[in-house]
């Protein structure tokens, strides 16, 4: 008996949310537009990634420093041979996203800098 | 109406049962994840599961859940999640200047309050500065406001790491939609396998996520190595009632509402069911403090919100 006004509550509550949710997401799927073509100018224009960020990154596994690879926006463990990859300027600092560097790889970048 | 009443009160006794089966259930099956931990298996809210299989399903939950994850706090909590992330924030009493990791943070509710509290507090420190210097001349004021406008932080950054995809993508556009831009920043790692350099934060917070971590010392032990000496570790999760009351009532709504409310709003039953078994098979509050002082915290301690509802636990790396 106790249950049935708190249940009418939250049928309220949740009513509530939905007609906030509905009524916030036309500004921001256009945040969300704004912020897709904001971020291909930025990543022409300028580097995704915060200097500051990158001074405290490390290799989540040897917690070594890492170097920001700009051309393939990457964070590269040279020691390692490992790449973790930047998606829409959020670092993938997991062992399962990143990649292997090929030693051939390895050699042929010095070349093409 | 009174028919209605009677299948209502039919179905919250029926409820009650089903539970106390439930509640012993789990129990039993809690215990047995804890013993069986040196075979690599763990629990699963109320099933056993190997470690590894934890980390996929925990990953499908919040995946599943990210989009609809903050309506569901508000709904399931009554909005009451938000008290106590400010009591949170109240506690932590970020001063301008505080680096901040926010582990398991992915729709960025503690990385908000944290900016919007650094902010206030660097108004109200430029204001005493002010009041303390009443014969400033105009040019010095206005340098002051000028110099003010690009350091509202002062100098403050907060990170937030979630392993999760889904839950930053919320977040990272949550941010946009709400104009938070400056001193945060997402990525993607996990709180066992921390990338971040060893003394790098002053404070590190997980709020409701220590208890989805597979080794939480090995979290604890990331969480310790980022902190810089002096640094405070700052826990908010879900505990262990004490009044037997509200305990009583507590689980009935856990077990009776929430999974309905998870089917109606997020059209998952079992992600909400793992949610309350999860709270079930979670450390005591003594059990949490001693693991913090065995990876070495120092000045551990708690405070139970709600009759223990939720906990703060807090420790310092000295």
């Amino acid at each position: 008996m106790l249950a049935l006004p708190r249940l009418r509550l939250l049928t309220w509550a949740w009513r509530r949310g939905n007609l906030q949710a509905a009524a916030g997401r036309p500004f921001c799927a256009a945040a969300q537009e704004e912020d897709g073509r904001a971020g291909q100018g930025q990543q022409q224009q300028r580097p995704p990634l915060d200097p500051g960020l990158l001074e405290i990154l490390a290799c989540p596994l040897s917690k070594k420093s890492l170097r920001y690879e700009e051309s393939t926006s990457e964070l590269i463990n040279e020691e390692l041979g490992i790449a973790y990859p930047i998606i829409d300027g959020i670092p993938h600092m997991i062992p399962q996203a990143a990649r292997m560097i090929g030693k051939e790889n390895q050699e042929k970048e010095p070349e093409q800098t | 109406m009174a028919a209605s009443m009677a299948v209502a009160s039919c179905w919250v006794l029926r409820g009650c049962r089903d539970q106390r089966l439930l509640l012993g259930w789990g129990r039993r099956l809690c215990s047995g994840g804890g013993r069986a931990a040196a075979d690599a298996r763990t629990h699963f809210g109320f099933q056993t599961v190997s470690e590894e299989e934890k980390g996929e399903k925990v990953y499908q939950v919040f995946e599943n859940v990210a989009k609809k994850y903050d309506i569901m706090n508000d709904s399931m909590s009554l909005g009451i999640h938000r008290i106590w992330k400010d009591i949170f924030l109240h506690q932590m009493n970020p001063c301008p200047g505080t680096q901040l990791l926010d582990v398991a943070g992915g729709t960025g509710d503690i990385a908000f309050r944290f900016l919007n509290y650094v902010r206030s507090q660097r108004e109200h420190q430029v204001r005493q500065q002010l009041r303390t210097h009443q014969n400033l001349s105009w040019q010095e004021i206005t340098k002051l406001y000028q110099e003010e406008e690009h350091k509202s932080l002062g100098g403050s950054h907060v990170v937030v790491c979630d392993i999760n995809k889904e839950m930053l993508k919320v977040g990272k556009q949550k941010s946009q939609c709400l104009g938070y831009s400056e001193g945060l920043s997402w990525v993607l790692g996990n709180a066992e396998e921390l990338p971040f350099n060893n003394d790098s934060f002053d404070v590190y917070t997980i709020a409701f996520g220590i208890r989805n971590v597979t080794h939480i010392d090995h979290a604890l032990q990331e969480a310790y190595r980022v902190l810089k000496p002096g640094g405070r570790f700052l826990c908010l999760e879900f505990s262990h009632v004490n009044n037997s009351l509200v305990s009583s009532l507590y689980d009935l709504y856990s077990f009776q509402v929430i999974p309905v409310l998870g089917e109606v709003i997020a059209g998952d039953w079992k992600a909400y069911q793992y949610l309350v078994e999860s709270i079930r098979c979670f450390l005591t509050q003594e059990e949490l403090k001693e693991l913090m002082e065995d990876v070495g915290f120092l000045k551990v301690e708690y405070r139970n919100l709600g009759s223990g509802i939720v906990a703060i636990h807090s420790g310092f790396k000295l």
